[in-house]
Parts: C-alpha cells; sequence; structure tokens
C-alpha cells in the first residue's frame, strides 16, 4: 500500500492555529482505512521555518506527498511545493481543496510541480488516486474529478465525479494524527462566555453545502454546485452553479462522535463549521436540529449550567456547541431546544441593512428580518454573532447609513470585513477583469494578497475607490453618522460625474441556474 | 523533542521538533503580534533590525 504524506498548510499566519483541518484528517482517515501508510505533518500547528519541509519530506520514501486547503494557503502552498518536488522527486505530488478546485488550470499553470489534484469533493477520488499509485500507474486520464497533465506539462479535467450519497459511510477524521495539545491551548475565543472559558475545543462537520446563493460565497465544489463542461477553446473547465445537492450527517453520526471526543480527548466545546446549520434544518423540515438537541442531551453532552439553570464557570461539566443561523430561517422553538441542549453562539452573516444590497445578495433575507433575527437569537439565551460587510457593489452613503441605523438600534458593535471576491465565487466572476486591472494583469499576485477580507485587496464597488472605503469601515465601526454626512456632502457631488470604479461581467465560469451536478445513486 | 510527523507506521526517519529555537523565536514574535494587534494612537511597533548607517551608501 502506498505511503503518503499529508502536509497541512500554515492559513493565517497573523493568528495562532485554532483548527484542525477537517478535510486533511477525513481523508486520512479514509486512506487508513484503504490500509495505506499515513503521516501528517502540521505545519500550520507548529509554525516552523519553511525549510522545515524538506526534512519530513525525507524522512521516509513517499509515493504521495499531499497539499491542500482554501484560497488563503495559496501563499504557503507555492512555495511548499517546490520544496517538495526537489526533496521527494519520486513521490507523486497530490493536490486538493478549494484552492485547486476554484481555478484548477491556473493554479496547474503556476504551480507545475503538482502531478494531479482532486477537484471538488476527494472522498472517493482521493482514493482512487492512491490506487492509481500503488499500481504504478500515473496516467490519470480514466479518473473522475481530477487535473491531470500530459508528458508535455499541459493539464486536463476529467468529468464531474458524482457526490456521495450517504455522507454517515464517512469515517470519523483522523484528529489523533495532528498536534492536539496546540490546538487545545488556543480553544478560547471572544464569541460567548462560553467559548472564552475553553479548555479543549475541537471543531466538527455536521452537514456539506447551503441552498442559498450568496454571491461571495462557494461551495468547494462539494454540494452538486459545479460542473465540468468544455469552454469556448473546447477544452474541460469548472462551472458553478446555483444547483445544490444538500446533504447532512444524521443526529446519529454527529452525537456518537462528540461522544467519542468527549470521552477520549474530553473536549468541553464543539464547533460545528458547517457553512449553515439552519439551511440543513430547512432541508429536513425542521427535523434535523430538534432531533440532534434531542440526542445531544440523552447522550449526556449537556453541559451542566443548562441542565440546572445556572450560570457557566470553570466546574461546568459537558460539551457547549456552537455553528451558524440565518436571520431568515431560524425558529425560535429550535433556538430554545439548542439553547438547551449547549449552544452558546451562532454566527448571521448579516451583511447590511440595506434593502437594496440584501435583495441583490442571494441571501434569502432582508433589512426587517436581519434587526428582528438578534432579538429573536437573545430571546434564545444563545449570543448572535453578526458578520458585517462592506463595500458591496451597490454601496451608497445611504446604504452604509441604514447599516449604522441598526448598529445603533441593535447595540452591536463591528468592524465590517471589506467585499472581497474569492475565487469560486459569483463576485469572482462578474468582476474578473475588474480585479485583474487592480493588479496590473497578474491574476495570481491577486490569489497571493487573499486575506480573511479584513483588509481591501481588490475592490468590488462601484461607487467608491479603497481609500474612501478604509474610512467608511472606521466610520461604521465609530457608528459616527456626523463624520458619514460629512463625507457625502464633500464626495457625492463628485460622485454623479464619475463612471463606476468596476464592472460586472458575465463569465463561462458561472451560471446561475439551479443545475446541480450528479449524485451518487442511494445504495442498498 | 517531539516527533513532528504522526501516523499509523514508523518512518525511517523521525522529525524532531526543535524546540529550544521555537521558544526564543516564540517571545520576539509573540511581543510583535501582540504589538501589531494594538497599534493605534502611541502604540506602534518599530523591526528589530539593525538600523545603522554603516557608511555605504
Amino acid at each position: 500500500m502506498a505511503k503518503i504524506l499529508f502536509i497541512n498548510p500554515v492559513v493565517r499566519e497573523e493568528d495562532v492555529p485554532r483548527h484542525i483541518p477537517y478535510g486533511i484528517a477525513l481523508l486520512a482517515a479514509i486512506a487508513m482505512k484503504k490500509g495505506h501508510l499515513v503521516q501528517v505533518y502540521d505545519a500550520n500547528a507548529h509554525r516552523l521555518p519553511l525549510e522545515t519541509i524538506v526534512e519530513v519530506c525525507q524522512a521516509d520514501d513517499w509515493d504521495a506527498v499531499c497539499i491542500g486547503g482554501l484560497t488563503t494557503t495559496y501563499n504557503y502552498i507555492k512555495k511548499a511545493c517546490k520544496l517538495i518536488k526537489q526533496a521527494a522527486p519520486k513521490a507523486q505530488l497530490i493536490a486538493g481543496g478549494g484552492f485547486l478546485t476554484s481555478m484548477p488550470t491556473e493554479i496547474f499553470k503556476w504551480l507545475p510541480e503538482i502531478d494531479v489534484g482532486c477537484i471538488g469533493e476527494s472522498f472517493e477520488t482521493f482514493p482512487a488516486v492512491l490506487e492509481k499509485i500503488d499500481n504504478k500507474d500515473f496516467d490519470y486520464s480514466t479518473v473522475l474529478g481530477v487535473i491531470h497533465r500530459d508528458l508535455t506539462g499541459k493539464s486536463f479535467l476529467t468529468p464531474v465525479r458524482p457526490n456521495i450519497h450517504d455522507l454517515d459511510t464517512l469515517p470519523w477524521p483522523a484528529w489523533e494524527l495532528f498536534p492536539l495539545d496546540i490546538y487545545f491551548a488556543n480553544s478560547a475565543n471572544l464569541f460567548s462566555e462560553e467559548s472564552f472559558t475553553s479548555k479543549r475545543r475541537m471543531d466538527i462537520n455536521g452537514s456539506f453545502g447551503c441552498g442559498l446563493t450568496c454571491k461571495y460565497c462557494w461551495h468547494l465544489g462539494t454540494t452538486g454546485d459545479m460542473l465540468i463542461e468544455e469552454n469556448e477553446e473546447g477544452e474541460n473547465d469548472v462551472v458553478f452553479t446555483y444547483g445544490r445537492n444538500i446533504r447532512y450527517h444524521s443526529p446519529d453520526y454527529i452525537v456518537s462522535m462528540v461522544k467519542h471526543l468527549y470521552d477520549t480527548y474530553d473536549i468541553d466545546f464543539a464547533a460545528f463549521i458547517d457553512e449553515n446549520l439552519m439551511t440543513m434544518d430547512v432541508a429536513s423540515k425542521g427535523t434535523w436540529l430538534k432531533e440532534l438537541c434531542a440526542k445531544w442531551i440523552e447522550a449526556g453532552l449537556q453541559p451542566t449550567c443548562r441542565q440546572k439553570g445556572i450560570p457557566h464557570d470553570e466546574n461546568c461539566k459537558g460539551v457547549h456547541w456552537n455553528g451558524t443561523s440565518h436571520a431568515g430561517l431560524h425558529r425560535p422553538d429550535t433556538l430554545k431546544l439548542m439553547y438547551e441542549a449547549g449552544c452558546t453562539h451562532l454566527v448571521y452573516g448579516l451583511e447590511s441593512f440595506d434593502p437594496y444590497i440584501l435583495r441583490n445578495l442571494g441571501k434569502g433575507s432582508n433589512a426587517r428580518k436581519n434587526k428582528q433575527s438578534i432579538a429573536t437569537c437573545l430571546a434564545s439565551g444563545i449570543k448572535p454573532i453578526p458578520n458585517i460587510i462592506i463595500g458591496f457593489p451597490e454601496e451608497t452613503f445611504e446604504s452604509v447609513r441604514n447599516t449604522i441605523n441598526a448598529l445603533i438600534e441593535l447595540g452591536i458593535t463591528a468592524k465590517p470585513h471589506f467585499a472581497t471576491a474569492y475565487p469560486g465565487s459569483e463576485w469572482y466572476y462578474a468582476y474578473k477583469d475588474s480585479i485583474l486591472a487592480q493588479y496590473n494583469g497578474d491574476l495570481e499576485a491577486y490569489i497571493m494578497d487573499l486575506g480573511d477580507a479584513s483588509k481591501i485587496t481588490a475592490t468590488i464597488s462601484q461607487k467608491f475607490s479603497p481609500v474612501q472605503l478604509l474610512g467608511l469601515q472606521q466610520i461604521v465601526y465609530l457608528k459616527e453618522l456626523r463624520l458619514l454626512d460629512l463625507s457625502e456632502q464633500h464626495w457625492a457631488p463628485v460622485q454623479q460625474h464619475l463612471s463606476p470604479v468596476v464592472e460586472p461581467k458575465t463569465s463561462f465560469n458561472l451560471r446561475p441556474v439551479k443545475e446541480a451536478g450528479p449524485l451518487a445513486i442511494k445504495v442498498g | 523533542m517531539s516527533n513532528l510527523l504522526k501516523g499509523n507506521f514508523t518512518t525511517k526517519k523521525e522529525v524532531k521538533k526543535p524546540e529550544e529555537n521555537t521558544e526564543k523565536d516564540s517571545t520576539q514574535q509573540a511581543f510583535k503580534k501582540a504589538a501589531l494587534n494594538s497599534i493605534g494612537g502611541s502604540m506602534v511597533y518599530v523591526e528589530r533590525t539593525d538600523l545603522t548607517w554603516d557608511g555605504e551608501e
């Protein structure tokens, strides 16, 4: 069987490592289940000099070295790939994850060291690639869901692989292959009092994808949102759509996994990394979360503070948890059950309080629902964590004013994210030409610049330039309507005479129709 | 020193985590991170690089 080395790239270098990489941990578990020999080097957890990769690559005769992550890991991956190929030239270099799926052809051009890449969901693609490697057969053209090269280095995408039908067939992630002590040391965060005091937090995932079509978001090609089709040059390329294969784990799977984490690692907090718990609950007709909460309590995971109705303190036992919600889809009765089961906080992507922006965003919410959601969530006992964005394509002084007024009314202090067009999102394809213009035609420079949207990269606002957006961010943070009024008086008359800073375009890679990619047929 | 690799078999060579250097680095790095996170007003940060003029242009 193949000897495989996984490398978890450094991400968000400005922060401490907080998240065991769920995808890599799952793929490592799948590979071990198939009988392969697996090792993990968690570069993000250890934060050692880049050159450590050489030592790691020379620790054994690897058949495959695997690397992957979100687009924000690209900087590290680019440097790592060069070292990996030098240090382990005989190993097949396999890539995967969002950074590759969103723009496979470009990545293969920029990173000639990669031999083969898994596009979209890799639960079956990855073992299929390993089987090829086991047989010393490096012709990947018959494997669904990959990008590979011919002898000249030219890349080819094979047809899309159907999503697996039943998520419960997946093993639990191989947490034991990661330096848990490092992650546990960074368990605490500032989202709620309970999470602030957490000493042993681990991430869990209950579902894949989201039914919404927010223009800033995409779903990693893992949720029926991706097709592979011939482009204008007659070559296979990725096409992202509004199609969705909604899939979620059974409450039994999730609760038994958390019980295992509680019994084995003594966790005190489980953070759901799902895109949106509420869209899954809606897909289940409101039964999924209720059942999950009931089983959480039944399994003895309910924190004692919730059980006894007393304030949380360091003596509390059990497992608190958090997740993501939606202003238009949450239900008070479900939130109440979630609170009782130990839910501490829910992230709400409210984004804006401007009616026009929200109508265009594909979010399925409006200003009224956004405002109401804070009160509804607070009434349940759960703390809402609202995300706010500025710099929307349609952003105006009036839209910023609407957002500030709502923040004042609701008692929210937020330093907004900047609207950012991540590869794979509708915004990215609509504004790709403008992005290129802002980076002197160097798309890779843009990708290397992308972070967590707390700084400006390429703007997609039609009316505001970076200097104005930076000022507006500060004004929203301070909730200073006087400064906003002054800025508008100064700038609005000029704005009328300017052409838009950026212009949207249509793209082959984005088809706004509900055409889902294939889903495997249910077995048994 | 702990092994940097974790897996389901023993590798031919062990890769040790260089603890001492990491600790030394981490104090400076941790300070820089904390300082940069509180930049504003009188809170500034200066890189710890030698800026003494050595006579060369």
